[in-house]
């Protein structure tokens, strides 16, 4: 297990090493730096725009800024952000990475709260009304485009009813303790369900299929013919399995979710990594985004690799040597 | 039975969230800005007023009614958060500018007329051949931190910008030094000292230009920093400096103080009390930062009394926010408009990866050459359909690019072309363009096809929809309009920069000048920013003789010699003027004493009180 887990963590640097490649490779690829765009100030002179680009290396050979980055990320130095001057990647990723934690981490939890109890349910009472009616409605959640779901959410929740806030993260400066948790959760409330509901059809769906085929299988017919009660059957010997697969999709959800809530967080003006995203795409601050991209590329994949362990926990039969 | 957990378990999660909600309610309900019946008296006078759409007048005619009352608290809005750079030197966005322009000062500052009045300083006098201003500040000014403003924090700020470093650091402001004496020695490292700004005593200071300079208030108008918070630093810590970035560090000289928030979503500015203009009555302005989309509801709602630069009010909400109660609108023209350039000209390949800017190499682009197909052009397109229709009316179509407000604005001036396709298409003919082929389309004189390519840009909206209506309207009269795909803002101006293309038309925006009406900066043939590359001996003439001394000592000298200009460029039509646009600003009716200027309604931001 531990050398596993240690080839696995080596596997990652070349794998790293890639993504950055990618990333650098497609964020130059793009057209425009940081300093072209709509000048609407004629003041500044034109020369002091080539001086900036000079200054900032952006006249240099691609395999030299490639380089230079690649070789002050390797020391933990994500420069500096190009279009806020004199600020640091890190730093702007500190004051937003936070937020995005608390968001996906509540979207999780809207995801698995619904839709692990509503699958159970659901292949309980295979072809039920019930049933037939809770994938309709996961369906629609899955079809729905998060940007509609979320202005549906601000304007019905938010305006007609005044129940949560529609904007931020936090409603006043100076809240502290127990305030300031209540105050950050209302905030959540939104887009959290806004970002979980999107995903919850595909964990119903799988929770249902799973359950349903393992139901057929024979150590469940023995677990029955033992005279065990359904609940033991369901809770104990069914589910158990059932879960393997999701804790896969788990692994890489987590990944998704930090990337998924761009459009989420924006619409809700929620200040994490999502709206920092967008607006250093916008603005191609390529230090914000290339940091972005490696955190997104590493978060999957230890994503995957915590997922692969767990599966080793729940289920004896799968060993890694 | 066997289902109950889980029913208990959606039931907890429920309740839950109810509770959640329940604990908003409360959290509103004890907010401040509930005064329903003070609201009721107000909206008899706002909406007459509101009626024709334009001015409100309560500002000024409340001023009467009441006393000002202290405290309350504003909430303003803006669509976008600013980059955290609150050092004015360094700063880049518009939303960092809303900030600053509470937090600091300039020694002048702009008036009705655009024209330049005391702020910082108590006086000026310039020298009779302009090549000295010499300042006196207003006496007790104090920096938010208690130290005195004195004519050695003057000094700092112009040194800094014309010091060696300041643009690795990452400033741009640097058009504020360069014509000031012994900017060269000081810039490159020779001198320690900056001979173009001199201290005279705390309070008077003096800046000398070797030449006569007829812009000599709009490049001393720079925003002052104080020098105590960055002594022995160096220029290039500056920005990264908790003085430039951290709320209750930055320190600047204006009537409220950067006190705290929180990254991304609000900023709290909080009354300064020794504000050498008096105590504000307000405790405090809280920005926060909301999408466009909801701004309505929360205006509505109360939890938005302002909304402002640098984006104001859309005009398509215009109708919904005048139409509340609670609220008051002011609108005046932005100084920016869009325009369809014309490339008259294109650079060699050379010159462009050269970064020249040389009128002798340009390869004239024979398509738009003749000015009658140019005037034809600005006569086809329907303007201002485009401000009715895309605008919903606010905004105004221009024909020279001055703002209304400013003393070289003269609308009788020009040569105006209101939509006639009629005009346009006599215009064509006389030209010799005309349609051989019979395909709908006008062939130029030597009857080969003639196709004009127009480029546009994604990220405006209404700029976005008015290319394909200018391709129709120019179709209506002949003129083959090949509209292509268009591209992000980034690369698009990119290429209106590198003009080695096959382009004819574009659309883009420019900025109109308001500090100084001197359009030279865009419209001098050898300017960098002169994207459309039109090479026209009278207008360079006329630019620079409004800004040759001594005549140009006078406004009304420089006003006469603009007006003449103006009437040539829209005789030449270089480039079709589409609109400009109104800003649109909104704030509680409650807020009184607001300034509503044609540079926006933030100045004297310490006489604004609520009405309680």
């Amino acid at each position: 297990m531990h050398r596993y887990i240690i080839r696995r963590t080596l596997q990652f640097i070349p794998m790293l090493f890639l993504v950055t490649v990618v990333v650098f490779a497609l964020a130059k690829a793009a057209p425009g730096d940081v300093l072209s765009g709509e000048m609407l100030d004629p003041n500044i002179p034109h020369e002091v725009l080539e001086e900036r680009r000079e200054a900032l290396g952006l006249n240099d050979p691609l395999p030299v800024q490639y380089w230079s980055w690649l070789t002050s990320v390797a020391q933990g130095d994500f420069g500096n952000s190009m279009q806020y001057t004199g600020r640091s990647v890190m730093d702007l990723i500190q004051s937003r990475i936070m937020n995005t934690f608390y968001l996906s981490l509540f979207a999780l939890g809207v995801t698995l709260a619904i839709a692990i109890p509503i699958g159970i349910y659901s292949a309980t009472r295979k072809y039920s009304l019930f049933d037939y009616g809770a994938t309709t409605f996961a369906f629609l959640g899955l079809a729905t485009p998060n940007f509609f779901a979320a202005l549906l959410a601000i304007w019905l929740l938010s305006f007609q009813f005044g129940w949560f806030p529609a904007q931020g993260s936090t409603s006043a400066i100076g809240l502290t303790g127990f305030e300031l948790f209540i105050d950050k959760l209302r905030h959540l409330v939104l887009p959290g369900f806004t970002l979980g509901l999107a995903s919850t059809a595909m964990y119903m769906r799988y929770m249902r299929t799973e359950i349903l085929e393992i139901k057929g299988s024979d150590f469940i017919r023995t677990a029955q013919a033992k005279g065990l009660s359904n609940n033991s059957v369901l809770y104990k010997h069914t589910l158990r399995n059932a879960l393997i697969p999701i804790i896969t999709l788990l692994g890489v959800e987590f990944g998704l979710l930090l990337s998924g809530a761009v459009i989420t967080e924006n619409v809700f003006n929620y200040p994490g990594l999502g709206t920092l995203f967008l607006n250093s795409i916008q603005n191609r601050d390529y230090p914000v985004i290339m940091a972005i991209n490696l955190i997104l590329a590493v978060s999957i994949l230890v994503g995957n690799l915590l997922a692969d362990i767990f599966y080793a926990v729940v289920d004896p039969r799968i060993r890694y040597d | 039975m066997k289902m109950s957990k889980f029913w208990l378990l959606l039931i907890l999660s429920l309740s839950f969230v109810l509770v959640l909600a329940a604990c908003g309610n409360d959290e509103e309900a004890s907010g401040e800005e509930d005064d329903t019946a003070d609201e009721a008296d107000d909206n008899d006078t706002d909406d007459d007023a509101g009626e024709d759409g334009t001015e409100e007048d309560d500002a000024e005619g409340d001023e009467g009614e009441g006393e000002a009352q202290s405290g309350g608290t504003l909430t303003a809005g803006m669509y976008s958060a600013p980059g955290h750079q609150f050092n004015p030197l360094f700063y880049s966005d518009a939303y960092e500018a809303n900030i600053l322009s509470f937090t600091h000062e300039s020694l002048v500052q702009l008036d009705e007329n655009l024209e330049y009045e005391p702020a910082l300083a108590e006086s000026w006098e310039i020298n009779d051949d302009f090549t000295t201003i010499t300042y006196t500040l207003n006496e007790g000014v104090q920096w938010h931190d208690g130290e005195p403003l004195t004519a050695e924090d003057v000094y700092f700020t112009y040194a800094t910008i014309a010091d060696p470093e300041y643009v690795a650091a990452g400033g741009v402001r640097t058009n504020y030094v360069v014509n000031l004496s012994g900017y060269e020695e000081y810039n490159s490292g020779e001198t320690d000292t900056f001979e173009g700004v001199e201290v005279i005593d705390d309070r008077t200071v003096a800046f000398h230009y070797d030449e006569p300079n007829i812009k000599i208030l709009f490049d001393t108008s720079f925003i002052i920093v104080p020098a105590h918070p960055f002594e022995g630093m160096a220029i290039s810590d500056i920005p990264d400096a908790s003085a430039s970035r951290d709320a209750g560090e930055v320190v600047g000289s204006g009537p409220f103080v950067l006190s705290e928030f929180i990254e991304g979503e609000q900023y709290a500015l909080t009354a300064f009390a020794d504000y050498w203009g008096g105590e504000p009555y307000l405790d405090g302005i809280t920005w926060r930062v909301i999408q466009q989309s909801v701004m309505p509801g929360l205006l509505e709602s109360g939890e938005l009394d302002m909304i402002a630069e640098p984006n104001g009010v859309p005009a398509s909400d215009f109708d919904r926010v005048d139409g509340l109660d609670n609220v008051t609108t002011y609108m005046t023209q932005d100084f920016g408009y869009q325009y369809m350039g014309i490339k008259h000209h294109h650079r060699t390949t050379d010159d462009v990866e050269a970064g020249a800017i040389t009128p002798d190499n340009w390869v004239e682009n024979e398509k738009v050459s003749d000015v009658r197909v140019r005037q034809a052009l600005a006569s086809a397109i329907n303007r201002q359909g485009i401000v009715d229709g895309l605008l919903y009316g606010m905004g105004s179509v221009m024909e020279a690019p001055f703002p209304e407000a400013s003393w070289a604005y003269d609308a009788d001036a020009v040569n105006e072309y209101p939509y006639d396709p009629d005009r346009a298409n006599e215009l064509l003919d006389e030209a010799g363009y005309v349609d051989v082929t019979g395909d709908g389309f006008r062939e130029d004189p030597d009857g080969n096809e003639w196709t004009l390519n127009l480029d546009y840009p994604t990220g405006n909206e209404v700029r976005e929809r008015t290319a394909p209506i200018i391709q129709e309207e120019l179709g209506a009269v002949g003129i083959r309009v090949d509209l292509r795909q268009p591209r992000e803002a980034g690369p698009h101006f990119d290429m209106v920069e590198a003009d080695n293309t096959d382009w004819d038309l574009y659309l883009a925006g420019w900025s109109l000048a308001v500090g100084d009406p001197d359009p030279a900066g865009i419209w001098q043939s050898t300017a960098a920013y002169n994207y459309t590359r039109w090479n026209d001996e009278t207008s360079d003439e006329l630019i620079q003789k409004a800004v040759t001394p001594p005549d140009a000592f006078e406004v009304e000298y420089r006003a006469e010699v603009y007006n003449e200009w103006a009437a040539h460029v829209s005789e030449q039509v270089p480039m079709v003027f589409l609109y400009s646009s109104d800003n649109i600003y909104a704030y509680n009716s409650d807020l009184q004493n607001v300034k509503e200027l044609p540079a926006g309604i933030y100045q004297d931001s310490h006489l604004w009180y609520l009405a309680q």
